[in-house]
């Protein structure tokens, strides 16, 4: 199972980040969401946390999505040291995306009404980083 | 505490002192939050009498206990201040992320006292908060405020997850229209953007990392997801219709209705109002929510005309109306432009709009000489709103009598009965001549003339009798909405989802609410602000309509020939609110609302 993004759909109403911070800590808290919607004034995307590492990396390298010059970092999925995303932010404790738990049940798309987050079936080529071509 | 967070910023500007308060728990309840508690604390802290741009006055930032809570609209913030408008107690209540972050940092309000002795904002990073010089942002707009304040946050990370309410130079210029912008949702009405400049407040930053706990758990949880189902079904909510026009559906349907008001409300319909799917395919780059709103009906647009380039926030029904419609003009390119203008100066779209049609009506008929004016302002002419909009939030030339609102230029050429105004407020973009009720809400709401201070209920428009009853009704349940932290648009409106409401607000914070009690407490905050209003000064004869609302029957439309018979539902309004013919609530209301205290302070 992979939760696919269609990031040309997304509003930002971020009720995926509301509701995946109640189910993992019972208290409504983006900053302890594992998912976050980078917001800019006519684009959003949701970016699920991925793993944790260690160390940041190297390539700051700029993606285009949408015609538009996005610094990678910022739609990175990791939880590195460069950035204070994807933390707890009293702990720094990383944050990742389990599904929600085991049967997997993400609470993020059950609360997507836009149709940006939606359950798929793993199809290999498709998908990279959980972002949908948009053309 | 559950819902709430039970904690008060208490920030006094002259001092250069902040501090936290507890929030009395019992207070909370009795008064819901948002606009209810706000009124209370201005209330019992500020002299009615007192000028509004003084340091006496007290501006206040609340949000509500389903604010941020995860409830769905539970997005906005109200600021509640005396008005310099309109002289009355005032609620100005915008959406976006700023609320949701206060409550994230840990407060339920802001309360603002004194004046600041040079330009200042504020910021707040949960528990730290710190006054800042503003010199730098003087003067500029509110988009360049916030993109300079995001600068010197030096951290894009933590730039991005703060949010900014700030004032642009309409503010700073004490103009009584101007707003309060936060990444262009507006507290647009009543001129709070004046107070907040009489205060030298140019911003205020806010980042919380905090949570919020409801007492309701899985069982909220549940209420919710159960709630978006029931909007991903139900025709009636309409999710598809809001998402894919947002307001601009209520352009469509006022045109249909002929309530769109047209050249200074002489008229409820236009002929050149251009359909909404063209509205939509000429400016619209992407449709975006508030926060915890599955709607997205804020509108992200782009202007193709050359004449008129710019992109930003909106029109959004008022505006496009009252800037378009209500100055004669149709073109969308140009109404959109005014828009931006109005948000990045900081001004009131509807008031702006309601003072340009005044102005041209006034001119049109002879009352403004030629001397005062620099270019001829007629109906119709799209570059004059162009200008004129640019004009009031700098008070340049005859832009500074307009900056003072159409009840004070109409007043100033002999003519007060040609503005459009309710205790001194533009009325907004839905014609009260074709719909009774409104007329009546219009006439008694306590911040003046409002859009969204009753409900909508279009079967019984024409009806007289009954409607008072109605609009107490509504005028309540809406004084909920707005304390809870929801949003109009949903929970009021066409739909007012009275059932709804009350389950998220008792479910989050798990003190009892029922629907007695709940509308108890609208009725109690109406009450509170109407006690403050008579104390300012307000009288039984100030809950009237424009007298062209009353006479004039309307041209054009569905509606052509109708008036407002607000003198036949007046008395029974305010018999059914337990006032007495003037207007005064009785000691046996005040009794049964818990405001006893209150009263004896009614001068």
């Amino acid at each position: 199972m992979r939760i696919k993004i269609d990031h040309t759909k997304c509003t930002g109403c971020r009720l995926c980040e509301l509701a995946c911070s109640r189910q993992h800590t019972g208290s409504v808290n983006p900053q302890k969401s594992r998912i976050g919607v980078f917001i800019a004034e006519d684009f959003c995307l949701p970016i699920i946390a991925g793993p944790y590492t260690e160390a940041a990396c190297n390539s700051k390298g700029m993606i285009i999505i949408d015609g538009r010059e996005i610094d990678e970092c910022v739609v990175c999925r990791a939880s590195c040291p460069a950035k204070p995303v994807f933390k707890e932010p009293d702990t720094g404790i990383p944050l990742k995306c389990d599904f929600c738990g085991e049967p997997p049940d993400p609470q993020c798309v059950k609360v997507c009404l836009s149709g940006a987050l939606t359950v798929v079936e793993e199809e290999k080529g498709k998908l990279y980083h959980g972002i949908s071509s948009s053309t | 505490m559950d819902g709430w967070v039970g904690r008060v910023l208490r920030v006094n500007l002259t001092e250069g002192d902040c501090f936290v308060e507890d929030l009395d728990p019992d207070t909370a309840k009795a008064f819901i939050g948002g606009r209810g508690l706000a009124s209370k604390f201005l209330f019992d802290e500020v002299d009615p009498k007192i000028d509004p741009l003084s340091p006496e006055n007290k501006l206040i930032f609340a949000t509500g206990p389903l604010t941020g809570s995860g409830a769905i609209t539970g997005c906005r913030y109200m600021v509640v201040t005396k008005s310099p408008l309109t002289g009355c107690i005032t609620s100005s209540n915008a959406g976006g992320y700023f609320g949701p972050a206060l409550k994230f940092a840990g407060y339920d309000l802001i309360i603002f006292e004194g004046r600041a002795p040079e330009p200042a904002y504020l910021s707040i990073m949960d528990d730290d908060v710190e006054i800042k010089p503003a010199q730098h942002l003087w003067g500029k707009s509110t988009p360049e405020t916030e993109e300079i304040i995001r600068l010197e946050l030096d951290d894009p990370w933590k730039a991005r997850e703060t949010h900014i309410a700030s004032i642009g130079p309409a503010g700073e210029n004490l103009v009584k229209i101007a707003s309060i912008m936060h990444s262009g949702h507006a507290s647009g009405r009543s001129g709070t953007g004046a107070v907040m400049g009489s205060k030298n407040l140019k911003a205020v930053a806010v980042r919380g990392t905090k949570g919020i706990t409801v007492a309701g758990g899985e069982g909220f949880k549940e209420a919710i997801l159960a709630f978006l189902d029931e909007i991903k079904k139900s025709p009636r909510i309409g999710l598809e219709a809001r998402s894919t026009y947002g307001t601009w559906r209520i352009i469509a349907a006022m045109k249909n209705r002929g309530m769109l008001p047209t050249r200074n409300f002489q008229a409820g319909f236009l002929e050149g109002i251009p359909e909404i799917v063209d509205i939509r395919r000429e400016l619209l780059v992407k449709a975006t929510s508030c926060f915890a709103c599955p709607f997205g009906c804020r509108r992200q647009t782009r202007i193709t005309d050359p004449e008129f380039e710019g992109e930003g926030e909106g029109p959004e029904h008022e505006t496009y109306s009252q800037l378009g419609p209500c100055c004669g003009v149709t073109d969308l390119a140009a109404v959109t432009k005014a828009g931006y203008l109005c948000n990045e100066l900081g001004i009131d779209t509807i008031s702006a709009g309601g003072i340009i049609a005044c102005a041209m009506e006034l001119y049109e008929k002879g009352y403004i000489p030629q001397k005062d004016i620099p270019f001829p302002i007629r109906f119709g002419d799209k570059y004059a709103v162009v200008k004129l909009v640019q004009m009031i939030a700098k008070r340049e030339g005859i832009g500074d009598l307009l900056a003072e609102g159409s009840y004070r230029l109409a007043e100033h050429y002999g003519h007060p009965e040609i503005s459009m105004t309710v205790k001194k407020q533009e009325m907004p973009a839905l014609h009260p001549q074709g719909y009774q009720g409104l007329g009546l809400a219009y006439a008694t709401a306590n911040c003046g003339g409002c859009h969204t201070r009753s409900g909508l209920r279009f079967d019984k428009r024409f009806e007289v009798a009954g409607q008072a009853a109605l609009t107490k009704a509504d005028q309540e349940y809406i004084a909920v909405v707005d304390s809870s932290g929801l949003c109009w648009n949903i929970f009021g409106g066409l739909l007012m989802l009275e059932d709804e409401l009350l389950t998220e607000l008792e479910l989050a914070t798990g003190v009892g609410y029922t629907k007695e009690s709940m509308m108890l407490a609208g009725e109690r905050t109406f009450n509170l602000e109407r006690l403050f209003n008579l104390k300012a000064g307000v009288t039984a004869n100030d809950d009237t309509l424009p007298r062209r609302m009353l006479e004039e029957p309307v041209l054009k439309g569905e509606n052509e020939g109708q008036v407002v018979h607000l003198a036949q539902m007046l008395p029974e309004y305010y018999r059914l609110r337990g006032w007495d013919e003037n207007g005064i609530p009785t000691p046996e209301k005040l009794k049964q609302l818990g405001l006893v205290n209150e009263e004896a302070r009614v001068g």
